[in-house]
Order: C-alpha cells, then sequence, then structure tokens
C-alpha cells in the first residue's frame, strides 16, 4: 500500500476511535478537576474545604469582579494600584482574629496572584493559617459556592 | 509503513508545537524608592515552522498597558516581536509580581500559552520589625517593643502614632532621630482577645512611604502557630 493510502487509513482510524470514545464516554468533562497528589505545600483543594467551614476567604481578584460574583462573606485584597493596601491589611487583620483559617482565591489555576496576596497576608504574623486555592475562582464557582447577585 | 507513522509523527508534532518561542518569561527589576512606572520588554520569535496568530492578551490588572510591537498580532516562521508592558507602581513596596497573560491561535480561554512575569523589587524605606507584636490571652502582659528602621540616605522621622484601641498604651522612643525608633506597646488588659491597628506617619519625602501601619494582639494560640498541613 502507498504512503498515502496508509496515511489516511490511519487518519480513518483514529477519527473512527476519537468518535467511539465520545459516543460511548460522552463530550470531555471540562470541570476544574483537583488532584491532591499535585498540590503545592501552601494550595487546598475545595473539596476538602466544606461549605459552612469556618474559613476567611480572600477575592484576589480585581473589584468588579469581587462585586459581581465573590465568595459571600469573603473580603478583597488584590494589588490594584487604585485601591487602599493599608485598608485591606486592616480588615484581614480585624477578621483574622476571629477566623484565623484563610484561604485566598483568584481567577483560575493560571493565576499567581493568589499566591502573592497569601504571601503578603502570612507577613502581618497574626498567626493565621494561610492557603492558596487550587482551581481559584472557577472552582467555587462550578461548586455552585459563589455569589449570583452582585453586591451594591 | 514506516513513511506514513513517520509523516503521521511529523503531523502530531508540528501541530503540537510551542508556537512563539521567548527566551525569558521572567524580568526583575530592581527599582528606586520613588518609582511610579516601570517598563519591560519580551522579546519572541516564532520558531514553530507554521504562522502564529496572537489572538488576546490580559494585562489582569488596570495598573498594566501592554503593547505588541508595531500592533502586529500575526507572525510567520523565523519572524520576531517584542511584546512591552507597562506597570503603574501605585503605592507598593517590597517585591511585587506582575504577570501578563498572552493567547496564541486557537489557546482555551483559560490555558493561554504564554504567562509573562515582572518582579519589581522596590527599597522599604521604613522598616517595621516586627509587624505584629502577640500577646498569649491570660497570658503575662509585659512590654513588647516594635522597631522602626530607615533605610534612606535622608532622615526620616517619625510624627505621630495613633492607635485604633484603647486596649494598649504606647509609647515612642527615638532611638537616633531621623534613622531609628522603638515603639513600646503594652496591653491594659490581657483576658480579652483583640486587635490593635498602629498608624505610623513620618515625614517621608516620597509620599507612599509616609504612612505605615502595625498591629498589636491578644489572641488564643491559632492554627498558623502549628505546621500548615492543607
Amino acid at each position: 500500500m502507498k504512503p498515502w493510502r496508509q496515511l489516511a487509513v490511519i487518519a480513518v482510524l483514529s477519527l473512527a476511535a476519537a468518535l467511539g470514545t465520545y459516543w460511548l464516554k460522552g463530550p470531555p468533562n471540562r470541570l476544574f478537576r483537583c488532584d491532591p497528589a499535585s498540590l503545592k505545600p501552601d494550595e487546598v483543594c475545595l473539596a476538602t474545604i466544606p461549605a459552612g467551614a469556618e474559613v476567611l476567604w480572600v477575592d484576589a481578584r480585581s473589584r468588579a469582579e469581587w462585586m459581581k460574583n465573590g465568595v459571600p462573606g469573603s473580603l478583597l485584597w488584590n494589588q490594584d494600584v487604585t485601591e487602599d493596601m493599608q485598608a485591606f491589611e486592616a480588615a484581614v487583620a480585624v477578621a483574622i482574629v476571629t477566623t484565623p483559617r484563610v484561604i485566598v482565591y483568584c481567577g483560575d489555576e493560571n493565576c499567581g496572584l493568589s499566591r502573592q496576596i497569601a504571601t503578603r497576608i502570612r507577613a502581618l504574623d497574626l498567626g493565621a493559617q494561610v492557603s492558596v486555592l487550587r482551581g481559584g475562582w472557577r472552582a467555587l464557582n462550578e461548586a455552585g459556592r459563589t455569589r449570583t447577585t452582585p453586591v451594591k | 509503513m514506516k513513511i506514513s507513522c513517520g509523516i503521521w509523527l511529523v503531523l502530531t508534532a508540528w501541530l503540537q508545537s510551542a508556537a512563539l518561542d521567548f527566551p525569558a518569561t521572567l524580568r526583575e527589576i530592581h527599582a528606586p524608592a520613588d518609582v511610579k512606572t516601570v517598563t519591560a520588554d519580551f522579546e519572541f520569535t516564532n520558531r514553530s515552522g507554521k504562522p502564529v496568530d496572537i489572538t488576546k492578551y490580559d494585562p489582569s490588572c488596570s495598573c498594566i498597558a501592554m503593547q505588541i510591537e508595531n500592533g502586529k498580532l500575526h507572525y510567520a516562521p523565523g519572524e520576531s516581536g517584542m511584546v512591552r508592558t507597562r506597570f503603574d507602581m501605585g503605592n507598593f513596596s517590597g517585591t511585587v509580581d506582575k504577570v501578563v497573560a498572552l493567547w496564541l491561535d486557537k489557546d482555551p480561554e483559560d490555558k493561554p500559552s504564554v504567562a509573562l512575569t515582572v518582579r519589581v523589587h522596590i527599597p522599604i524605606l521604613v522598616a517595621l520589625e516586627p509587624k505584629t507584636l502577640k500577646w498569649e490571652l491570660n497570658g503575662k502582659g509585659e512590654p513588647q517593643t516594635l522597631h522602626i528602621t530607615m533605610h534612606y540616605d535622608k532622615p526620616i522621622r517619625v510624627t505621630a502614632v495613633t492607635a485604633s484601641s484603647d486596649s494598649f498604651r504606647h509609647e515612642l522612643k527615638p532611638v537616633e532621630e531621623g534613622k531609628s525608633y522603638e515603639l513600646i506597646v503594652t496591653p491594659v488588659d490581657i483576658k480579652t482577645p483583640c486587635l490593635g491597628i498602629f498608624r505610623i506617619e513620618t515625614d517621608c519625602q516620597i509620599e507612599k512611604h509616609r504612612i505605615q501601619q502595625a498591629f498589636a494582639t491578644i489572641r488564643r494560640s491559632s492554627p498558623g502557630d502549628a505546621v500548615v498541613k492543607p
């Protein structure tokens, strides 16, 4: 058989296998999946944080995003230059007194901002246990744990 | 058969190959204390053997202006270009990372191909050590000292210290005027958990370093005192 025919056969077989898989197993699952084995030391999976857990959520996204669909009860701390960093510090410090378990989230797993904010919260040295949420807001949203009505 | 498999593998590799090659995706900048903006350039070359389009770029913060050289978004094989990023540093000091993302060709919305980081180091002119003074609930309410040290070639004087809470007494002592100070803080009542916020005002010429914040807390031992296990 000529090479181009062989190539065509391989292509047809691959396509058939792909379609068969789609038919049997359905479309690919695009929901965020947190693999505990791949967590960095300061990261947590949302599945390990029950919905009612006493946690201080800190949103590292923009103020507009936080107001639109942040976690209910969360505090804002981002690195936007228009914001008052000392006000963020003070608000988080006051909340840590009663809720020393802090989890920071930003947009999704590609966003590195939550780790920077977590570092700043640890630098306050208030004795809080500070973690970063793997998957960020995307994981929270898919779990139905974000605000559905924007804050006015 | 070998030829077919070879062609197949080459095609697969061609389709999956990294598109734009950035010699550096991290730029570190040591900026002066009064820095207002920082600019960093990232050069790149299309080494993929096929044309590449930059379909989207996201500065992730309103403080970042991003520009692609000559506004060109389509790069033929072998062509080079440059991404210029400009950051408004606002009131930041210490180390700050700013990240910008680039989406190429058919990158999924949540998976940009390229992340470029600018790490800016800005000197801290008014250093507080420690940032937080801590007392154990029902422990000994002895005075503790917060050291304020100026790291600048001109004197910086502390002009005022105000506390948010009456639960602490404080006294400012100059060690070397314009260079070093001690803030002695004493809890009034050690039996009630509380937090005090101290606002330390200085006459620093650079506005963003002028006011600092420190904390004092009376608390039970908390989870952060133990080894952190996610």
